[in-house]
């Protein structure tokens, strides 16, 4: 049967995000070319099956093949900081110990998360089947069986995931058939996650991966009840500004899916909309809860900068049914912010941010920086997604931030690659960077540029998230004094002819420089 | 019905190490060095947040810019050799260095690329550049970091056939970022080595000269290893490469006393004159029991409790060390040593030992027992009874709710580390020994 939906559940596995949505993640030239080239619409009649009549390489974004990369992330990473943070399941990582080397950090995110969300503190519990050698050579599906029966033992958890890693994957770990027999000897969900490392090119299939996962095993299939207060918020573990903001719409929030708890992601199909601070991140859930389970979702902007905001509740308002109250809220809302922003907006006169984070969540924080009268001339994005799961209109989060608030000269899509960083940040007047992922503040430092770490996604959101965003500037600037006395003292480390070239994928487009300089191959110290 | 079902397996959760791959950071510990990881994309992000915790940071070519295959379906499907290739070529003309270390994790290993034909092609163009096998599956990051350092050995020092010098010695210690501390303790071993008369070869940190400090192992009189276990491959292999004898100290030496046995040892050892050395000593007594004496009139009189019992928990260069001075030097009473570096079975009885013999007085003896999972490790300290006064803990930030819930006082001294900014800190030699004691001390503070 052939089925028109954009998303399908009747498979363990699910489509990675390069497949799905033409995902790219190596791409250089001006936000509204990216527009442009992304051909959102076209490719969102062609996720419904009415395709856009292009054929074969047109339909594809062309991508800049650079021979040279640095360490990235993965979706078996993903997974461990999404599903490893639900409160009452237990992840059970089938691997050798290195795929679980960042749980600590991980606990750390979720305890900060907790302690946001006004829950208890707990430790976080990932579970590693820990494997040898031998296992790869005889197998390891018994070593699996026993880590699940600990999980289910230890902790008594509502349910027990398994997520595949590159080894088990390539010795061909059947995860699916232990999954069910451990099932029936249990009487709890054992979900399979298959997000091995080398799986897709871009991590957030991850998180993709975990939603997936819970939508077949977790969300309620038939819920008895409607809950007509309650909103699902696909959320990282940022502080919960969502409930203050709608709250005068008479919503409750339910978080989904870091901290929350099985009977948390169970309702999500009782929820009267879904909504998301991040489309990369809330597509995949958003849309599968619309198209499998009746819960409508957002068609409307992120929450950042006055206009989007002001979109966007509307939208859920209208969702809702309170389309009479939301304009006065809106409007008092404008007028309560307008003094502090109009403050702010003189302080930072003149300064120029640089965002290099996630893909849609860039989108969100490029607005908030403009809201606040910052100039924007380049941008990182991790990836790109040419159209969301949902393919709404109102989605195209590029395509807003472009017609809201102008085009951006330099935006670059690439994986957190900080070789990449001194010819970037050259051609922009970037007085301080955003990021959230590592390896990139340091090379800015170096450069004598100050670093916002937004750990908390959440603080740009919403009406009150500008003047948050606004007041972090300030003290960030301060620091350029320390990265002032670093650029002067440190050095970036890449040789000096890398540092010479004022375009970041130079070897993509001249691969053929790698082979020049035959004379200095007795030389390797080549700076 | 639960007792019967929840019993000691395989499984590790709260991990205390990561894989051999981890030895990338090893690599980027050596100045000049650049690792190359022939690995998953998110393998290398994935070690260093277990090895370079306690905030300590890392540098290039670490902090995020170790260049990786990050291998995909497609290295997977038809091999990963070619773009292992491109990234090698490449690497040589972005990223500055003179030594070039390709670590080979899980996927590489498992397709079965032949990786050093690759390597060799680079090499036979001049360039210094190694081939390591770091699979996650062979072993922990401390494995890894030998068979790098024996790659290294083998692949760039290479044959020496030259003279030795008696005062020149080489120094293994402590695993670069995964003892958080290691900056400041290389720095105090050294101190205290040169000051005893030698000259002391480094070979991981920004007082190693890279590359042309590797180039002088074999120059050395001799190798010195200070650890329980990890090194002693390395100094066995040097011993028959290069016939170079070693003098393996398996506890780090804390506090006077052990500091002064120590370099008295290790200058028999070399053969050399005494006269600078126990000139030293002798300075560094005067300074240290100076500091001592001060102390101690607010030891033996502090009227609000003082730590006093304790149990440890972490790998067992630390942990042996640790328990010793705490121990022996300052009269605490140990509950509980919990080692979590899994060394090789043929080490252990060795480790035993120590804890068996803590006190110069021999009253003091503790079963150490070795556990890597965290659920465990967990019960252990929950069983424990750590009396009325202050208990301490020092271990990971693993412990931190355990500590919490038992109203302990959790001295972070152990990887993972969460809740530590450590720079030059160190916890050896002399002056480490009173920066310890600080630390200790203070947790008594506020308790009043």
């Amino acid at each position: 049967m052939t089925s028109t939906r954009k998303i399908n559940l009747s498979m363990s596995e699910c489509d990675n995000r390069e497949m799905r949505l033409g995902t790219i993640t190596s791409w250089d030239g001006s936000a509204s070319e990216l527009t442009k080239a992304s051909d959102y619409e076209e490719r969102s009649a062609e996720k419904q099956q009415k395709c856009c009549g292009k054929r074969g390489r047109a339909c594809q974004l062309c991508e800049l093949n650079m021979p040279f990369s640095q360490e990235t992330t993965c979706a078996h990473a993903m997974v461990s900081c999404q599903i490893g943070n639900i409160t009452d399941c237990i992840l059970v990582e089938h691997s050798p110990i290195g795929c679980s080397a960042q749980q600590h950090g991980l606990n750390i995110s979720m305890n900060i998360g907790l302690a946001r969300r006004h829950k208890q503190p707990q430790t976080i519990s990932i579970l590693s089947t820990n494997l040898l050698e031998k296992d790869m050579v005889f197998g390891a599906s018994d070593k699996l069986r026993q880590t699940i029966r600990d999980a289910y033992y230890r902790y008594s958890p509502k349910a027990v995931f398994i997520s595949m890693a590159c080894s088990t994957a390539i010795i061909g770990e059947d995860i699916d058939s232990i999954a069910y027999e451990l099932q029936d000897e249990l009487g709890i969900e054992v979900i399979p996650l298959h997000c091995e490392g080398f799986r897709s090119k871009h991590w957030s299939t991850g998180f993709d991966i975990s939603q997936h996962g819970i939508l077949r095993s977790i969300v309620e299939k038939n819920p008895k009840k409607k809950q007509k207060d309650l909103i699902n918020i696909v959320q990282l573990w940022g502080t919960d500004y969502f409930s203050d903001i709608l709250k005068p719409l008479g919503l409750r929030v339910n978080y989904l899916v870091d901290m929350a708890s099985y009977d948390e992601l169970k309702q999500a199909s009782e929820a009267v909309a879904t909504t998301t601070f991040c489309h990369t991140l809330g597509s995949y859930m958003a849309t599968a809860l619309e198209e499998h389970f009746g819960v409508p979702q957002i068609n409307a902007p992120q929450p950042y900068g006055i206009a989007a905001t002001d979109e966007w509740l509307r939208t859920i308002a209208k969702v809702v049914g309170k389309e009479k109250i939301v304009e006065e809220y809106i409007e008092s809302e404008h007028k309560r912010i307008q003094p502090e922003l109009d403050e702010l907006r003189e302080k930072l006169k003149g300064l120029y941010g640089f965002v290099m984070t996630g893909s849609a969540y860039a989108h969100g924080l490029t607005s908030v920086l403009k809201e606040l009268g910052i100039g924007v001339d380049g941008s990182i994005v991790f990836h790109h997604d040419p159209v969301y799961d949902s393919g709404q209109e109102n989605q195209n989060t590029l395509k807003f931030l472009v017609d809201t608030y102008g085009d951006i000269p330099y935006f670059t899509v690439s994986k957190t690659q900080p070789f990449q960083l001194p010819a970037i940040l050259k051609r922009s007047k970037a007085d301080f960077v955003i990021i959230r992922h590592g390896g990139l503040a340091t090379i800015a430092a170096k450069l004598g540029i100050p670093s916002l770490a937004m750990g908390d996604e959440s603080i740009p959101i919403g009406y009150d998230g500008i003047l948050r965003t606004g007041r972090i500037i300030l003290n960030i600037i301060a620091r350029k004094r320390f990265d002032r006395i670093l650029a002067r003292h440190t050095e970036l480390g890449y040789t000096d002819w890398w540092l010479s070239q004022s375009d970041p994928f130079i070897l993509a487009r001249h691969p053929e420089l790698l082979d020049e300089n035959e004379e200095s191959k007795g030389d390797p110290l080549n700076g | 019905m639960a007792d019967t079902t929840i019993k000691r397996t395989n499984t590790i959760t709260h991990p205390r190490y990561g894989c051999a791959i981890g030895a990338a950071f090893s690599v980027a510990a050596i100045p000049g060095a650049v690792p190359i990881a022939n690995c998953g994309p998110g393998c290398i992000g994935k070690q260093a947040g277990i090895i370079t915790t306690a905030s300590q940071g890392t540098a290039y070519p670490g902090a995020g810019n170790i260049p990786s295959v990050n291998w995909g379906e497609n290295e997977v499907v038809f091999g990963g050799a070619k773009k292992l290739d491109d990234l090698i070529k490449s690497t040589l003309k972005i990223m500055k260095g003179d030594l070039f270390v390709v670590l080979t994790g899980c996927s590489g290993e498992l397709v079965g690329d032949d990786v050093e034909a690759v390597v060799k092609k680079y090499r036979n163009q001049g360039y210094s550049i190694v081939s390591a096998g770091t699979a996650g599956f062979k072993g922990n990051n401390l494995f890894g970091h030998e068979n790098v350092s024996i790659a290294i050995i083998d692949q760039f020092v290479g044959e020496y056939k030259g003279r030795k010098q008696k005062k020149l010695v080489n120094l293994w210690f402590e695993t670069p970022y995964f003892n958080s501390f290691w900056r400041g303790d290389y720095e105090e071993i050294k101190r205290i080595l040169e000051g005893a008369g030698f000259e002391v070869n480094i070979l991981f940190g920004s007082l190693s000269k890279g590359s042309e400090s590797w180039k002088k192992i074999p120059k050395a009189g001799f190798n010195l290893l200070i650890s329980p276990w990890v090194g002693l491959k390395t100094v066995k292999h040097l011993e028959v490469k290069y016939k170079q004898p070693y003098l393996h100290i398996p506890v780090i030496p804390i506090g006077e006393e052990a500091t002064s046995a120590f370099l008295r040892q290790v200058v028999e050892f070399a053969g050399i004159d005494k006269t600078k050395s126990e000139k030293f000593i002798e300075e560094e007594s005067k300074q240290y029991y100076n500091y001592i004496e001060h102390f101690a009139s607010f030891f033996s009189q502090y009227w609000f409790g003082l730590p006093a019992k304790f149990a440890i928990v972490g790998d067992s260069t630390y942990n042996t060390a640790f328990t010793k001075f705490l121990t022996d030097q300052l009269g605490l009473v140990p509950l509980k040593a919990v080692i979590t570096d899994n060394p090789p079975e043929k080490y252990r009885d060795k480790i035993r030992d120590v804890y068996h013999h803590l006190t110069e007085d021999d009253e003091v003896s503790l079963e150490p027992e070795f556990v890597e999972d965290g659920y465990w490790i967990e019960k252990i300290l929950e069983e424990t009874d750590f009396g009325s006064e202050i208990g301490v803990i020092f271990g990971s930030s693993w412990e931190k709710q355990i500590a919490a819930d038992k109203n302990l006082k959790l001295i972070e001294t152990s990887t993972p580390s969460a809740n530590e900014v450590v720079l030059n800190r160190s916890y050896v030699g002399y002056k480490g020994a009173l920066t310890l004691i600080e630390k200790v001390y203070t947790v008594a503070m506020g308790n009043r």
